[in-house]
């Protein structure tokens, strides 16, 4: 079994965990999103990239 | 063409203050480097997920640094082209119903400087991206898969970025003169039109900007059929990227006002 | 000297629907003229033409005697009927942005900048985002941008419509203070706008031009004698008053919306003895008799047919 490297699998966590923080930031500023709020913060938190994803492309009214 | 240096840093400040700067490029870094951790860890993968049939684990083959490299740029042909149309299919759209377009285009800006920051600025960030995200991609593939040759990255990454070049300037082309979601629609679709052609007649279409993706593997597997092979699909790209980009300055002149 | 501007023949169809059909007129350095019509006049339309947004399907716009050109853009401000600012920007940024687009120097856009929103009163708002802006807050901003960079001529669409009646005042005073320093045109469809700041009126139906001239010039040649006649809701005094309309010293008659009638005469003195002793001699119950002439409302409620 190889023993996991933790120095390289940080760093996708921690981009990963960034994600989530620019979208939680840029969900706070917003003045209207589409939905309400609160279920975009669970999506952020609960869908790791995809969440975040989702929330980017679709959840921000530009 | 001062004017188009102005529009440019409008743009620019525009995705830094929407996040575009930030959050696509680390989209496109983690999709990057998701590929080789998940192609090495594999087998500890499967056995956390519980039942595996014996003899499967010892089965499973280390896929090599170049399949591992291209398979990351593969990502950027699916989830990248998906982000990058869906933030650009309001470059124009956005501008014309928001009515900011009429603001602006009042004033000695001309539709094609106006084109030509928003085109570049679409580039700044695909650019951007897909350089981190194939530089960590490499990395990652490096560490733990095994050596791969840096001209190699650098051609294959240059390859697919001229087709998401593309697709980004069809979009930019529709987005001129459609609404912003069929522009992302129809510009993922003409995308996905020329590449099935390229699959179905792959040899009579050789020069077809669709070859891209095709030869941006050959150029990591360093088995180029041909030398040159990519001469006539780059040209066609450039071609269709300056077509896309003279129809949208165009369209933009003739579209900047909302639609009642 | 060629007049500022020299507007002739304009036409304008979208997808055959003629918009603006055959509008011409001059128009003096230094004047003022107000696009006077209802909605659906082609106001919009024209400005937009005059602005360089949308090219006429046919006639001409001569600017100092010349064709518009790029050069024009740089001496024009233009200000839509609901201007969109990009709200992730600054009040101070938009204005930064709007006059290097209008080809100044930094030093330049920075002052010219700062110098405008106080004038407009936004130098406290300067540094916030325009998507907090009251809709009062963006018409000035507009006003701002569209006044930055010194423009000779200066377009405006329904500026003052959208307001509340405080906001109305504030672009009004500030329209008449600009108005003294530059050329305005601007289209409202309330003739008291029009009549507050502005020399000249060209009243707008339908695509085109139903009547043209100075305030006073209007003013003179509608000044025809009117009375006013309103008589209590009984049938014998209806009657009297409906047969008005067939009576030889009686020009024009039409009933207003309150029951009264307006009737436009040839000769004050005749008319005014011959009804009220046709009233004395039936009984005629009377309520209201006025002498007086035609406002410049009735003028533009007759020229644009309304």
């Amino acid at each position: 079994m190889k023993t996991l490297d933790l120095s390289l699998l940080w760093p996708l966590f921690a981009l990963q965990g960034l994600l989530a923080v620019i979208g939680l930031v840029s969900l706070a500023r917003a003045r209207s999103v589409r939905g309400p709020k609160w279920m975009w913060v669970i999506i952020i938190l609960l869908g790791n990239l995809l969440g975040s994803l989702v929330y980017f492309t679709i959840g921000r009214k530009e | 063409m001062r004017s188009a240096w102005f529009f440019y840093r409008k743009e620019m400040l525009e995705m830094t203050r929407s996040y575009k700067l930030l959050w696509i490029p680390v989209v496109f870094i983690i999709l990057g480097i998701m590929q080789p951790i998940s192609a090495y860890y594999m087998p500890e993968i499967l056995k956390m997920s519980g039942d595996v049939p014996p003899g499967m684990l010892e089965l499973y083959k280390l896929p090599g640094a170049a399949e591992t490299m291209a398979k990351s740029l593969g990502q950027y042909g699916m989830v990248g082209l998906l982000v990058l149309a869906l933030s650009a299919m309001n470059s124009f759209a956005g501008e014309r119903e928001g009515g900011t377009a009429e603001l602006v285009l009042a004033r000695p800006l001309t539709p094609l400087a106006a084109a030509s920051a928003k085109w570049l600025a679409q580039l700044t960030l695909l650019a951007l991206s897909l350089g981190l995200g194939a530089a960590c991609a490499a990395y990652y593939t490096v560490r733990l898969i095994g050596g791969l040759s840096w001209s190699a990255v650098l051609e294959a990454s240059a390859l697919y970025g001229l087709w998401l070049l593309c697709v980004v300037s069809f979009t930019l082309l529709f987005s001129a003169c459609l609404r912003a979601p069929a522009a992302a629609f129809l510009s993922l679709a003409a995308a996905a039109g020329l590449a099935l052609l390229h699959t179905l007649l792959p040899r009579p279409l050789r020069w077809s900007p669709a070859a891209l993706p095709q030869l941006s593997v050959e150029a990591l597997m360093q088995q180029g059929a041909t030398a040159y092979a990519w001469v006539f699909p780059v040209l066609s790209g450039i071609a269709l990227i300056v077509l896309c980009f003279l129809g949208a300055s165009l369209l933009f002149g003739r579209n900047k006002l909302p639609r009642f | 000297m060629p007049p500022l501007l020299q507007v002739s023949g304009l036409h304008k169809v979208f997808h055959g629907q003629t918009s603006v059909d055959g509008i011409s007129f001059d128009m003096e350095q230094g004047r003022c003229v107000a696009l006077l019509g209802p909605n659906g006049a082609g106001k919009t339309t024209t400005l937009r033409m005059l602005a360089g947004l949308l090219s006429p399907s046919r006639g001409s716009i001569l600017f100092d005697g010349k064709p518009i050109g790029k050069d024009y853009r740089k001496q024009i401000g233009y200000l839509p009927q609901s201007p969109s600012f990009y709200n992730w920007m600054t009040g101070e940024e938009y204005m930064h942005f709007a006059s290097r687009l209008s080809g100044m120097g930094r030093k330049e856009a920075a002052g010219r900048a700062a110098a405008m929103l106080e004038r407009m009163g936004l130098e406290d708002a300067a540094k916030r985002r325009i998507g907090g802006y009251s809709g009062g807050m963006k018409q000035r901003l507009g006003l701002a941008q569209a006044l930055v960079h010194a423009p000779r001529l200066l377009l405006l669409d329904e500026p003052v419509s959208a307001l509340d009646p405080i906001g109305r005042r504030e672009i009004m005073d500030l329209l008449r203070e600009f108005g003294r320093e530059t050329s305005v045109i601007f289209s409202t469809h309330v003739l008291h706008d029009a009549e507050e700041v502005c020399d000249d009126i060209i009243m707008m139906n339908r695509g085109r031009i139903a009547e043209h001239g100075t305030l006073s010039s209007l003013r003179v040649k509608y000044n025809r004698p009117v009375i006013t006649l309103r008589v209590e809701e009984r049938k014998a005094a209806l009657q009297w008053l409906e047969s008005f309309s067939t009576r030889s010293f009686i020009l024009e008659s039409r009933r207003d919306v309150d029951g009264s009638m307006l009737l436009k005469v040839e000769d004050m003195e005749s008319a005014r003895s011959v009804i009220l002793r046709e009233a004395a001699e039936r009984g005629i119950p009377l309520l209201r008799f006025e002498a007086g002439s035609l406002s410049l409302e009735d003028v533009f409620m007759e020229a644009v047919g309304g």
